[in-house]
């Protein structure tokens, strides 16, 4: 009984360490499934035409001609929708027909003049085209169905006169008839709404298509490209055709999201057909390709990030990560040997170990505080480097603050080394100095790299530290070590709080993340090969 | 080899003990005989020594002679003080704090514990073998070659020759010739205490010092260092901490006993074990005592 309870309860142990390492597997995956998802957007995904033409005017990348050749099949697959739109433009603009009926009856009087009618006959056609222009405007700014066609055909009616035919009055009639064929089915009392509907379907087509090709270049960069990835137009393409609204339930009650098709908004037009169009041609006016876009990890990012890579990014990390290393690893194992070797146990070594041990668990903002007064603002200055941010002092600062791991690490494996080892070279007449490079060190090697890979993996990703003492969000690429530059964990910080931009292109900040994981893991992995090449040597394979 | 030997740099070739051609022992003792100096060991002398670890009794007032090219066995209980008698030859208890020392401990006449001793040609002269084999993480030939590098020599060829005499020497040439940058690691554990003391043997030391070379190695094994150490003595005083009796009966010529961090009987080695003087010694070697 006794036997087979303690067999029980070693196999609940088992089972539960079992559970523990699955979750955390499992939790693993959690985490990093999604980064990894979304991240991997940022370098595989489906690009539009759109995409390709920004790549090739701002990056000069692919091939010219065949680019250029797509561009214009696009563009003709676009032409419909903005013919489309331009006519349904005609019922609504008014304020643009009423300025040109004006014009059109300036012009008539013009023509009057030129051709020497004066007298009677001059009065009467100037009459005839202010009443027309009149009628017009009049059809223009009335809400009323049956006074717009009443206004509409007795202008109509004038279109049989001789006198009229073949001069400029001709427009009026033009007009006149586009009018009463765009607003056919149009509630007129809706004008103003439609409008605003029609400034809203507008802006949306701007953003899936790029701005029209015959209006000016708009001032923003991310205003010049339309949707550049295939998500991103497939997205934009929901919100052409849904709208949401907000809808009250009742009082006290919180507003619920509604998506209601765009298309009821301008049911009976002409532009109704648009909603038809554009689902089924979007594929020929983006011509959406599957694209590896490897350079995001070098490109410079253009406006914050809505194109390009993170390439300065990656730069600055490894720069400012070499920068701690250089400083904290001669440092922390000259120091971790000298507390390993002491034989002292008075009060100083017991008040440096402490202080190294508290600063191991010291919050980096503290050291970002400590690295902006000291280093920043007192110790370069005091050299004539000048008092800004620098990947220097950030690199001195992240050294400080790793050094505390550092030490302790290397000071444990330095201790395990077996003193047999030591013994024997001080046996064979070998000084401290000696013993310690070409014995201790050497074996304890091993221990160290691992507290190297530690504070590697630590100081590649902190951003605190660096926030004051050396990372910009934007700026150029340095171009010494004492200019701040740009870092990966700063960038996905300021992504992350800064701005629309995580929203606009949230892939950008998913890669930006995930190639600070890769870093970090590239850069493990080769401490770890390091690590296994000098254990294995010691270990005699 | 032997014709390329570079006179300039002091150094003579350790004697060749072939342990794995011990049925040709004629081989050996001719190699024995050509020796250039009849005898270039150290003398060891200890006047009224003692050693204290704070208040702890080390050794105490040990005073006893140990004699040139011969084997001497100490032997005793644990914790007899043995080994610390050991270690004060090379001083390799200074490393432990709150060491102090009596009396005189003299090498050749000089005390070693004088403050103008240079340790590092101290350590070169009196080589050490410790309890367990301890081969540096390196290869074997690094290993071997520790010493002379830090005598300063970096002559590529100066360096094997002094590894292929001090293998030779060690009787384990003819076992790893063929790998000589394998690790050390790899080797057996009694392959690897001959490797120490070939590294020992490199330094050329005059005295050698020997802390249980055997306890961690099995029968055959220490069979080879016992063979060895036969070979050894002619060129090299040896001093080797034992607690093994037939160990010390078969290879001493002298033993003595410590107990209590006392010298208790010192004699030739047939007279210690066929009639002690000391009923301490006689109860110890016995069996009833320790």
């Amino acid at each position: 009984m006794r036997l087979a309870l303690r067999l029980a309860i070693d196999k609940a142990f088992t089972a539960a360490t079992a559970i523990a390492v699955i979750g955390l597997a499992g939790l693993l995956i959690a985490v990093l499934g999604p980064m990894v998802a979304g991240g991997a957007q940022a370098v595989i995904f489906t690009s539009t035409i759109e995409f390709r033409r920004m790549q090739l005017n701002l990056y000069n990348r692919g091939d010219h001609d065949q680019i250029t050749r797509q561009i214009a099949r696009a563009s003709a697959a676009r032409q419909k929708v903005y013919d489309l739109i331009d006519e349904f433009k005609q019922g609504i603009d008014t304020q643009y027909l009423a300025d040109q009926v004006r014009r059109i009856h300036r012009q008539f009087g013009q023509e009057l003049k030129e051709r020497d009618i004066t007298g009677p006959t001059y009065a009467e056609l100037r009459a005839i085209s202010a009443q027309i222009r009149d009628r017009l405007e009049h059809a223009l700014h009335t809400d009323d169905q049956d006074i717009w066609r009443a206004d509409l055909d007795y202008v109509l009616g004038f279109s049989s006169d001789s006198r009229l035919i073949g001069t400029a009055a001709e427009a009026y009639f033009r007009i006149a008839r586009q009018l009463k064929q765009a607003t056919n089915g149009l509630d007129l009392s809706m004008r103003s709404q439609y409008a605003l509907a029609l400034k809203e379907l507008e802006d949306i087509l701007q953003e899936l298509l790029g701005p029209r090709p015959s209006s000016a270049a708009p001032p923003l960069l991310r205003q010049q490209y339309g949707a550049t990835r295939w998500d991103q137009a497939q997205r934009l393409l929901h919100r052409l055709l849904y709208q949401t609204k907000w809808v009250e339930q009742g009082r006290g009650r919180p507003l619920v999201r509604m998506e209601v098709p765009r298309r009821q908004r301008f049911e009976g037009t002409c532009l109704e057909q648009l909603f038809d169009y554009v689902p089924n041609h979007i594929r020929d006016m983006l011509l959406p390709r599957l694209t590896f876009y490897w350079q995001f990890f070098i490109d410079d990012s253009l406006e914050s990030h809505t194109f390009g890579g993170v390439g300065p990014e990656v730069l600055g990390s490894i720069l400012i990560t070499l920068m701690a290393m250089a400083v904290a690893v001669p440092l922390g194992i000259a120091s971790a040997a000298y507390l390993a070797e002491t034989r002292s146990t008075g009060l100083p070594i017991r008040i440096i170990r402490m202080c190294i041990n508290t600063l191991a668990g010291v919050p980096s903002i503290v050291f970002g505080l400590f690295g902006l007064a000291f280093f920043v603002l007192t110790f370069l200055p005091a050299l004539g480097l000048g008092a800004r941010p620098s990947i220097l002092a950030a690199g001195l600062t992240l050294a400080v603050l790793s050094m505390p791991v550092m030490i302790r690490s290397s000071e444990e494996a330095i201790k395990a080394v077996p003193s047999t080892y030591k013994e024997a070279a001080l046996a064979l007449g070998a000084g401290p100095l000696r013993t310690f490079l070409t014995v201790t060190f050497p074996a304890a090697l091993p221990g160290i790299l691992t507290g190297i890979i530690l504070s590697l993996s630590r100081v590649a990703g902190e951003t605190a530290p660096v926030l004051f003492t050396g990372a910009v969000a934007m700026g150029p690429i340095p171009k010494s070590i004492l200019q701040p530059t740009r870092t990966l964990a700063y960038g996905s910080y300021d992504m992350a709080v800064g701005d629309r931009i995580a929203e606009l292109s949230p892939h950008n900040q998913y890669g930006m993340v995930l190639t600070l994981v890769m870093l970090i893991l590239s850069l493990n992995a080769m401490a770890i090969i390091l690590r296994a090449r000098a254990s294995a040597k010691l270990r005699g394979h | 080899m032997q014709g390329h030997r570079p006179q300039t740099m002091g150094w003579t070739p350790i004697p060749e003990a072939m342990t794995m051609e011990i049925s040709r022992p004629s081989v050996t003792a001719s190699q024995i005989t050509a020796l250039p100096s009849p005898c270039p060991c150290g003398v060891i002398k200890a006047e009224a020594f003692s050693l204290y670890y704070g208040q702890k009794v080390g050794v105490r007032n040990v005073s006893m002679e140990i004699y040139p090219c011969t084997v001497t066995a100490i032997i005793g209980p644990s914790g007899c003080g043995k080994s610390t008698f050991l270690r004060s030859i090379n001083r390799m208890n200074d490393l432990i704090p709150g060491v102090r020392t009596e009396g005189r401990l003299l090498l050749d006449g000089h005390d070693i514990y004088d403050k103008r001793t240079n340790l590092v040609s101290l350590r070169q002269q009196v080589g050490m073998v410790f309890q367990r084999p301890n081969p540096f993480p390196k290869s074997i030939f690094d290993n071997v070659a520790y010493g002379p590098r830090l005598q300063g020599i970096r002559n590529r060829m100066q360096l094997q020759q002094i590894v292929e005499q001090s293998l030779r020497a060690a009787a384990l040439w003819n076992e790893v010739k063929d790998g000589l940058n394998k690790s050390a690691l790899a080797l057996s554990g009694g392959q690897q205490q001959r490797l120490c003391i070939a590294r020992a043997l490199a330094t050329r030391p005059r005295i050698l010092l020997m802390d249980e070379p055997c306890s961690a190695l099995d029968p055959i094994a220490t069979g080879r260092i016992e063979d060895l150490i036969e070979q050894l003595k002619a060129s090299y005083t040896i001093v080797i901490v034992t607690h093994n009796m037939q160990q010390a009966a078969r290879i001493s010529q002298w033993t003595a006993f410590f107990c209590l961090g006392e010298l208790i009987e010192y004699d030739r080695t047939e007279r210690i074990f066929s009639n002690p003087t000391n009923k301490q010694t006689e109860d110890y070697i016995s069996g009833r005592f320790g």
